[in-house]
This record gives structure tokens, sequence and C-alpha cells, in this order.
């Protein structure tokens, strides 16, 4: 929202000097966040009035003349292509210096002494667009010069000061502002600055209608939605331009100046932030009903939109059917035309959450829906009225008022509130007196007295439609006046009754680094939603997916119930640039199933799950490097993070995993997750096209943390150990984990084999078909001397031939 | 004699002391203790000698041609002790290996910063599922029934969860403060807990809006607990997390669920208050909503408001992270872009 300093001092007596660094300050420490301060004429520097004396025709360029300008001490030469340029008319000059934007469009430029067609010109003659005042003299047509001749002003004049422009425009952030209705317009914001400064408001006057008016007809059908109606019949108006301070103040404020009766309008909401609206009378049939709109009722607005309403909206209707949104928009039937002579005037209060509704149900927010959507009070109809009237009394001489009527059928309460005083100084951490209390909230309007430790608030009108209700905001009201920033601070005590000790959050916290920074993988996050091809790509069916009922894209209906289809995309993307890279990502998955009541009783939860999943993405390495890189990441992870072990079986194949290379993971009996590489089809769907994927995906909630480190110290051996590697031909069918198996089944208490390792295996020309050669390292020694290279050698046979014998192996020589 | 053999002495024991390789020590060498070596033609001119000096003589070259001999061999290891593992123009500017790359996201780091700072300070880590229903996420926060931020063009609602009892439905969480009730309503009083976690809005995205982003909550409840200390809290977190004395101050602000609310703004660290482009020329940067938790909202909590109260502050990580990298749209953080990612390394 954007305020005019000039307009705040028509209802609070500011300092002549006021610094406005500081009013923004106390502003924003104390209220509402003032997102800018600006200086209008700023905008105006080196814009002077000039008067032309003589128009002379360019001698180069039919279009161009040359204007003999009177700017003050001289007469200067300024070519211009005006198509109204006459000797004697008052203009707006940009000397050199000036900033202006060049027919109104592009980026903002340094006037120079530049020659045009040959003939040098001081500055240029303005187009009102060209120094941004189209809207208060908007140009008939294109290349029409702004004329200034109706002002007062002798050439040489800033521009600033000829049109009074010398005013500071304040802009608040209305974010901060949703919950303080009463600071909508001009009004509220003096009087907050009336109470922060202790300065004296003016007082508005309620305006009382002469006696023995015609009662204008008003029914009001839905109280609740229309709690106050006040209509105002009057004659002796016309469609004219509204004064030129009238017209700049709308402007400086944002808005655009139409015609006196429309200005009136918006001049009375931006200074009290009361919507009004102003209807041509003789378009009315009969008096005003405020309705529910019948269903399927037609409407069509003043901005042309032709709207098909429903039950839920609230018109105001005529005796032949709607004539306008209420509290949005007129519509086009009312509406105020050039030859209007008689309006009805309506200063009304409606209900913020039915006009919010209806104005985003035909997507059409306007100033009024803006405004009443925030809980006006009724009050501040009285308000409005008393200004509106007094401006048209003002600007139409004339006028008759022809009819009246004020329809409150809902008076507002004001809140009332006590405050144990005892609580406030414990909260406040501070004490203030009597006198103090009093006098700050009573600057703001409240009425206060006290009561043996109570003190009783009355809630000014304006401050009583939601803001203010309970002791607390009595509290804020205190503390936010006296400044938050004056309270002394309190330092926090702490008691000593424990260690934190979360075991579930530092184990999540241990495997997201031991990914990171041992297995070098990168940590992403995505959506909670997925893509449908990526989805369709990964996952067996979505039928337990939960979808959103407003998704960000039709093709991200669906809410993750699995991190792989995220992941996947993620790979795909990283595939331009990267030929191998692994990444990870914790989060949790869901599904529309198992739903759960965790907490309160009465309330449903769906099934929900932490993952971590992981891709180790190359277009290098073989697969069966690949397969045993990620092995290894999900292997050494419960020795590194210190959690209960993990096993591999394979029981369960992925449906988006390769034929072969998968793994189910388990933590004892429990599935936990799955180890595979992405299938060729997968691959291919979710658009990758060189890498080879190795996915994981762990649920992490079934991840169990040691209480305390567990692994032990191992002596380091006395005597020397050796590494024996035996080489031997299996059948291509024997697996390592039974050959290990066996050795270490067969191992004894007093066994010279310490341990048992895989070196590698060979497939391939120098072994027969169907067979491969593996090579285990076993580490020998005792530990009460040093074995004889014959023993050694003996106990390697050993487990050769129990291999040979188990599995039929050879070995090799 | 004896005056030759010195000066013969000190000549070699310089060429030894300037030899550089084996090569030029073997010259050296050959040049003294060879067959033609100045040495041995010494003890071949020996029978011009007195006989009766011969031995002396003879004895005399032998120490110096052993002394010589042993200089060499001396000198010999010390070569081979300092011989290039490569060759001498090996070129020591060429870089070194990059360690594997692999990192946490940007706003993990910092969340584990503050997770860090906050545990330092006695509260514990809560987190909780990213799902919620009505009832958590606005009823029990004190949202009034017609809120905007209910409705679907604000919240991600869950299709056919969409309507019906605030307990029925259920939505993606638009803010953690509803978790916090949960926290409280299975925990015992006084509470000290951070909340970290992602919230999602329905909006339209840009540079500086996102659909997904990261929050972070710190909640204390307990008996006569000022909001003048929640600054002090405040200001401890923030020094702690940059590394300096930050100045905090606390001014007006409106939140449902808190009572009184507060913007809380942090000296600008880019320009230390005076006032650049980072802080709008303010000197001052919003960095978090808080205040203390609304009465009703402790009720939720089935606590007694006249008797706890509290301190609240919400952190936006994603806007703390844009600030400590300078990173301009927030987009970014859900990208997956590994070039964008591995930045914060």
């Amino acid at each position: 929202m954007k305020l005019s300093l000039d307009w705040i001092r028509d209802y609070v007596a500011l300092p002549k000097d006021i610094d406005m660094t500081k009013l923004a300050y106390d502003l924003t420490m104390s209220t509402v966040e003032v997102e800018d301060v600006t200086y209008l004429a700023e905008q105006f520097k080196n814009i002077i009035v000039g008067q032309i004396e003589e128009v002379l025709p360019h001698p180069n360029a039919q279009k161009l003349r040359i204007c003999r300008t009177n700017i003050g001490d001289e007469v200067k030469v300024i070519v211009c292509g005006g198509k109204n340029l006459e000797p004697g008319m008052k203009v707006a000059v940009a000397c050199p210096g000036a900033v202006v934007r060049w027919h109104g469009e592009g980026d903002p430029v340094e006037i120079g002494i530049a020659k045009l067609r040959g003939v040098e010109s001081y500055g240029m003659i303005c187009a009102s667009s060209e120094i941004g005042l189209a809207d208060l003299f908007p140009a008939a047509e294109e290349a029409m010069i702004a004329d200034l001749s109706a002002f007062d002003a002798v050439p040489g004049t800033n521009l600033a000061d000829a049109l009074d422009l010398n005013d500071c425009i304040i802009e608040i952030d209305n974010k901060s502002m949703t919950n303080r209705p009463d600071l909508w317009g001009h009004y509220g914001i003096a009087r907050e600055l009336s109470a922060l400064y202790d300065l004296p408001l003016k007082p508005i006057e309620k305006y009382v209608p002469q006696e023995n008016i015609d009662k204008f007809p008003v029914t009001i059908e839905d109280d609740e939605k229309c709690p106050r109606y006040i209509g105002v019949k009057m004659e002796g108006v016309s469609v004219k331009p509204s004064p030129f301070k009238m017209q700049s103040r709308i402007w400086r404020v944002g808005m655009r100046p139409i015609n006196a009766l429309v200005d009136i309008t918006n001049y009375v909401m931006l200074a009290t932030g009361q919507p009004t609206h102003a209807f041509d009378a003789d378009n009315i049939s009969g008096g005003i009903t405020v309705r529910p709109a019948k269903q399927d009722e037609k409407l069509l607005l003043l901005n042309g939109k032709d709207l098909t309403l429903k039950t839920d909206d609230l018109v105001i209707a005529d005796s032949e059917g709607a004539v306008a949104l209420a509290g949005v928009m007129g519509g086009s039937k009312d509406s105020i035309l050039p030859d209007t002579s008689k309006v009805i005037l309506e200063v009304a209060n409606f209900d913020s959450h039915s006009i919010r509704r209806t104005a985003l149900r035909y997507e059409n927010r306007t100033e009024a829906s803006a405004r009443y959507e925030k809980a006006v009070d009724p009050q501040r109809c009285d308000q409005a009225l008393s200004f509106a009237m007094q401006l048209f009394a003002e600007l139409y001489p004339e006028l008759k008022v022809t009819g009246f009527n004020d329809l409150y059928p809902r008076p507002l309460a004001c809140n009332e509130i006590d405050v144990d005083m005892q609580w406030l100084e414990k909260r406040l951490g501070q004490h203030l007196t009597n006198d103090e209390l009093k006098e700050k909230l009573e600057l703001m309007g409240f009425s206060v007295t006290f009561d043996s430790g109570n003190m009783h608030v009355v809630v000014p009108s304006w401050r009583s439609t939601g803001d203010i209700a309970i002791k607390d905001d009595i509290m804020e009201e205190v503390a936010r006046m006296y400044g938050y920033d004056n309270f002394e601070p309190t330092p926090i005590t702490t008691s000593f009754d424990g260690a934190i000790n979360q075991l579930d959050v530092d184990l999540v916290r241990h495997i997201k680094e031991y990914l990171a920074f041992r297995c070098g993988m990168q940590e992403i996050f995505t959506y909670p939603w997925m893509k449908d091809t990526f989805a369709n790509a990964i996952l067996e069916n979505t039928d337990e997916a939960l979808k959103l009922s407003t998704p960000p894209a039709p093709d991200e209906k669906l809410i993750r119930c699995s991190l792989l289809p995220n992941l996947c995309e993620a790979v795909a993307k990283n595939e331009r640039y990267f030929n191998n890279f692994s990444i990870f990502e914790e989060a949790q998955i869901f599904s529309d199933k198992d739903y759960t009541t965790p907490y309160d009783p009465s309330e449903k939860l769906p099934y929900m799950a932490k993952h971590i999943a992981g891709a180790v993405a190359d277009s290098t390495m073989t697969v069966e490097n690949l397969f045993r890189t990620a092995k290894g990441i999900i292997e050494y992870m419960p020795r590194m993070t210190h959690m209960e072990g993990i096993t591999f079986r394979k029981e369960d194949k992925p449906v988006w995993a390769d034929n072969t290379v998968w793994l189910n993971i388990f933590s004892g009996d429990t599935k936990i997750g799955d180890m595979a590489l992405l299938s060729k089809k997968a691959s291919l769907k979710c658009g990758i096209k060189k890498l080879s994927v190795m996915l994981f995906d762990i649920n992490a909630d079934l991840l169990v943390p040691f209480k305390s480190r567990t692994n032990k110290f191992e002596h380091l051996a006395t005597y020397p150990t050796v590494e024996f590697d035996i080489s031997l031909l299996f059948d291509t069918s024997v697996n390592w984990d039974a050959i290990l198996k066996t050795i270490e089944g067969s191992r004894k208490a007093d066994s010279f084999v310490k341990s048992v390792s895989f070196v590698d295996e060979y497939k391939g020309k120098q072994v027969p078909e169907g067979k491969k050669s593996l090579t285990a390292r076993l580490t020998i020694g005792a530990d009460d001397r040093t074995l004889k290279s014959e023993e050694i050698e003996a106990c390697a046979m050993k487990v050769v031939k129990l291999l040979e014998k188990k599995f039929d192996a050879k070995l090799r020589t | 004699m004896d005056q030759k053999l010195q000066a013969i002495l000190q000549d070699v024991e310089k060429k030894i002391a300037a030899a550089k390789t084996e090569v030029e020590l073997q010259s050296v060498k050959v040049s003294a203790l060879g067959k033609q070596g100045i040495l041995t033609s010494l003890m071949k001119e020996l029978p011009k000698f007195d006989p009766a000096e011969r031995p002396a003589i003879g004895q005399a070259v032998n120490r110096v041609k052993n002394q010589l001999s042993e200089l060499i061999e001396n000198k010999r290891e010390e070569i081979k002790l300092q011989a290039a593992a490569v060759p001498t123009d090996f070129d020591c500017t060429v870089p070194g290996f990059a360690p594997r790359s692999g990192g946490l996201h940007p706003i993990t780091q910092m969340c584990y910063d503050l997770n860090d700072a906050f545990r330092s300070m006695g509260f514990e880590v809560f987190q909780e599922d990213d799902i919620t229903s009505e009832m958590y996420a606005f009823d029990n926060l004190n949202f009034p029934p017609n809120h905007p931020a209910r409705e679907s063009m604000d919240t991600y609602w869950l299709e056919g969860h969409d309507s019906g009892n605030a307990n029925e439905k259920l939505c993606l969480r638009p803010h953690l403060t509803g978790g916090s009730v949960r926290y409280m309503q299975t925990h015992k009083p006084p509470y000290r807990f951070v909340y970290p976690g992602h919230v999602y809005r329905n909006e339209t995205t840009d540079a500086r809006h996102e659909r997904a982003f990261y929050q972070y909550e710190a909640l204390i409840v307990d008996r006569d607990f000022t909001f003048t200390a929640g600054k002090v809290m405040i200001k401890s977190i923030l020094s702690k997390v940059f590394g300096r004395d930050v100045p905090v101050r606390m001014r007006a602000g409106f939140f449902p669920f808190v009572e009184p609310g507060f913007e809380i703004d942090m000296g600008c660290l880019v320009c230390g208050g005076k006032g650049c482009s980072v802080c709008k020329q303010v000197g001052w940067i919003e960095v978090m909503p808080g205040g203390t938790p609304h009465p009703n909202v402790l009720r939720a909590a089935g606590l007694d408001p006249d008797e706890y109260t509290g301190f609240y502050v919400n952190i936006g990580l994603d806007r703390l992270v844009m600030m400590r990298y300078g990173v301009d749209d927030v987009r970014l953080f859900h990208s997956a872009d590994l070039r964008f990612l591995q930045q914060f390394h």
C-alpha cells in the first residue's frame, strides 16, 4: 500500500521537518513494515515549466518545430515534434540532466544538449507519458505535449513545485498488515502515528442527513454477509474532471483518476480504507436489495466480464435483478455514464470471507475486495460517509440529497478484555505503572480502568473485528508501544537434567555423512511428487500412490511412494554433464494404505516411512565393478555408522531391476530394502542413454542404531602372519558366499587360518567352459609361535582339499 | 714435501665438495688416486728421495691417499641419498588429484550447523511426517476457519482427502508448526526442541519463490519465560552460525499462531549495517518470524496458557543459505543439478 505523507498530514499534525527515516523505522519496529520511502519531486529533477514564445518550422524536418521557449532566466531553442505547440502555451521542459522515457517507453534516459537534424536543442518539451504523468495529463493522441497553461506558475518554476508534487510516498508491505484492517487508508495510519508520537488526531464529524429526507429503500436479506448498508440518493451531480489536487493524490498512491464521481469514491476509500460505490440512479429501478445471488443468475461486470453466479455470492440488486457484485465490482448496467446526473452512493460493510471467496471464484480481485477481505469494521462506514458527503458538497454546490437510509442490523460489539496485572508483568519481564499502561493504551483508542490487580480494557471498534480479542493481544499492544527493543534482555536459564541422546536422529546423520564423505556421493533434494514418466518407468503400478488435488503440473499428480523415480530423473538430468557420479536422497515416502492414528484418535494418517536411496551411475566402469562399488557402500554402512548389521538375500526381484544383478537387503529377518542394477528397459524409459546405474533403496525407519560403540579391540598379532593365495577352478555355479562359509565353517578355535578374503575371479579363455578360476587369500599364523613354512603350506593345502572335496574344485598350478 | 702434500689434500678436498654427481666424483677420484693420478705419480718419485726419509714420506702419502678415499666414499653415499626420485625438471605446479567428490546438500549443511548450535544449548532435534491433517496444520494453530492459507491455491491437499472435517483432510505440511504441537502432546514440559524439515506451498515459482522449501523451527516452552529471553537465544544462535557477533532486532509482526508475533531481523553482514544492495539499503535483513506461542496453540498441546509460555522462531533455511553463498535462484536447491550442488563441498 502506498501512502502520501501530505495526505496523512491532513489528519495528524506531524512536525513540519519530520525525519522520514525515523518515521519509517518507528512504523517498521512497532506496527508495519515500511518497504520504501520515496520523494516524488526527485523524478522531476531538472524538469521545469517553460513558456513557448515562438514556434518556427524546422529547416530540415517537416514534423519538427523549433520552439523559442522561456525557461525563466532566458529563452532557449528547443526542437520538438509535438502537434499542439502554440505560442503562450506552458509546457514541461526537461532540461539537460533530467531523466525521461522516450515516448513513455523503455528505460529512463538522461537528457543532454543535442542536435536534432542540425539544430541544437536545449533539452526537450515533454509529452505527459515521457515524465510519468500520463494519468494526470492524458494525451488525446500521440505526439501531444502536456499543456500546463492552466497552472499558475512562472516560467522556470520546478515542475514539482508548479504541480504541488513535493510529497513523500511511503510504501508499506501489505503482508505485514493482514491483521490490521484499521490501517488501510491514510486515516488509519494517521491514527497509528498519532498514538506513536502522542500527537492530536483530527476527529471526523459524523454526517447527519437533513431532517425530513425521504427514506431510500434498502433491504438486507442476509445480514451476516452484510451487517450494514448506507444508501444515499443525490441529484445535481455530473461527470466532470475532479480538482487537480484530488486527482494528484489518487495518482500519487497508485490509482488512476477517472472523473469526479468515481474519484470521490476512490478518494474516500484511500482516505479511510472503506470502499464506497456510486450507482447511476437512473439505472436503478426501485430501491436496493442486498441478497444472495440466485443460482446461475447472470451479471455483466463493469470490466466486461460476464458472470454466472452461485448462491454463495452476494449481490446488490434492484427490482429487475443484480446490478453489482457486492464488495467486489459494479455491474455495467448501473455504472457511471457521461450523462449521469443522479447517483446512489453505497457505503456498506460486507463479510470478509464471503467477499474473498467471490473475488477469487471469478478471479476478479479489486481494490474494494482486497480491503473487505481484511475485515473492515462497520463503524468505519460513518467515517467514509462523512468524507464522501463533504466531497460531494465541495465538488457539486448544487447537490441535493433526495434519499437516505442507514441499515445496521448487526451492530459491532466492542471487545472487552480483563488482564491480570501479575500475569502481564511476568510476561513482559518488566513492571509498568498503571499510568504508563493507561497512557499507552488510551493513545490507541482503548479505554482502560483498573480494579485491584486487574486491568479492564475496552477495545475500539476498529480493532474489534478479530485483531484484539484476548489478554495476550493487549500485552502485545503494550509491548510494541513501549518498543520491543526497549526491554532489557533476560538470560535463559538452563536445567541440567541429562544430555541429549537421540540415536535415531544421529544414525540418519551418520549415514548421510558416510554416504557423502566416505562414499563420495552427493546429497540431492527433489520434490515430493513424481513425474508420470519416471513413476511409470520404475514402479510396478501407482495404485497405492497418494495424489495431489491441485498438482503443480498435470503430469505431477502422484505423491512419491518411492524415492527411485525422482532419483532416476536426477540421473537422467545429470547424464548430460557427467559420465560418472553418485547421488542420494533422504526423504519420506507415502502410500494410500496402513492408516494409523499416532496422535489424535480422530486423525488418520497414511503410511509414511523415511527412506534413503542412492544411485551410482557410470558409463565407463564394468557392470561387475559398478555392482561391487554400490554393494560396498551398503556392506560397510553398518560398521561405519554404528548400527545393527545387514545381510543380502535374493527373494523378491524389484520390478525395475536387471534380471541377474539384484539383491534384497535384510536386517535380521526383516526386508529393509533393495539394491540392483537398473534394467535396460527402465533406463530407456527414463531417458538414460549411456550410464549404467546401480540403485539402492533402504527404509531408514527400520534401521537399528547401536546404543554405543560395540566393536572390541583385537590384540595385534605377536607372531608374524602370512598371506597365502590359493586359486582353484570351480563350476561357475559355485558362489563366493558358499566358499567363504565352507572355509569359515571349518575353522576351529586354534586354527591357523586367521581370515579369508576374496581376491578375484576369472572366466574366459584360460579356463574351461563352465568353469571359473577363483583366488582367495588366506591369512595364516599362530598365536604362540612363528609357523614354519611347511606348517603354513600344510594349513593352506588343508583348505584346498576341503574345497576340492566339497565343490569338486581343482587347484590351479 | 709436506707442504706439497698439504696443498694436494686441500685442492682435492675442494673438488670433492664441489662434485655434484657420481660421474664428477669419479673423475676427481681418478685424477687424485688413479694410475695417472697425482698421488700415484708422487709415489713414483719416491726413489728420488733419501732412503732414510722414504718410509716417512711413503707413509704420509698413504695417509693422504686414505684420507681422500674416505672423503670420496662419504661423498658418494651423500650423492646417492640425494638422488632425485623424478627428473629434476619435474613441475611442482601441476595440480593435486581431487579427493573423492561427495557432499551434503547445502541446506542440510546449514541444518546440521544449526542442530549443533541448538544442541549445545540443550535442544532436542524433532522430526515429523510430511503429510498432516488440517487439524494439525491449521485448527490447532489458531488459524481461523476461513483463513486463506487453507485454500487449495495455497496448500497442497490430497485428492480424496480434501473435504470433510479437519481431522479427515490431509495435505503436504504447509509449515512445521503443526508438528510442534505433536511433539508437545507426546512429551512433558518444559520443552526445548528444534524441528527441521521440508514444507510445501502451492505457489507460482520464480527465482525467489518455491513450492518446496526447508524450514527450521525452534521452540521453548516453560514457565516464566519472557519474550526478551527469546532475543538472547536468537542472538546466540546466529552468532554461532555466522561465527561473529550478529546484531538482532525484533519488531512487530503477525502470525496466527503467535501472540505477540515478531519479525526478527539480523544486522546485514555484508555492509555491517551501513546499508547495501543486499539489505536494500536498510542495514537489516529479515531472517525469521517468531513470537510467543498463541494461547490456543498451547491449549491444543494440552497446556494451560496461564501457566506456560514460551518462544518460537521459524528460520527459512533456503533464504539463510542463499545469503551464506549469494545464491540468486531458490529453485536450484531442488534442481538435483550436480553442477550446482558440487559447489558447496
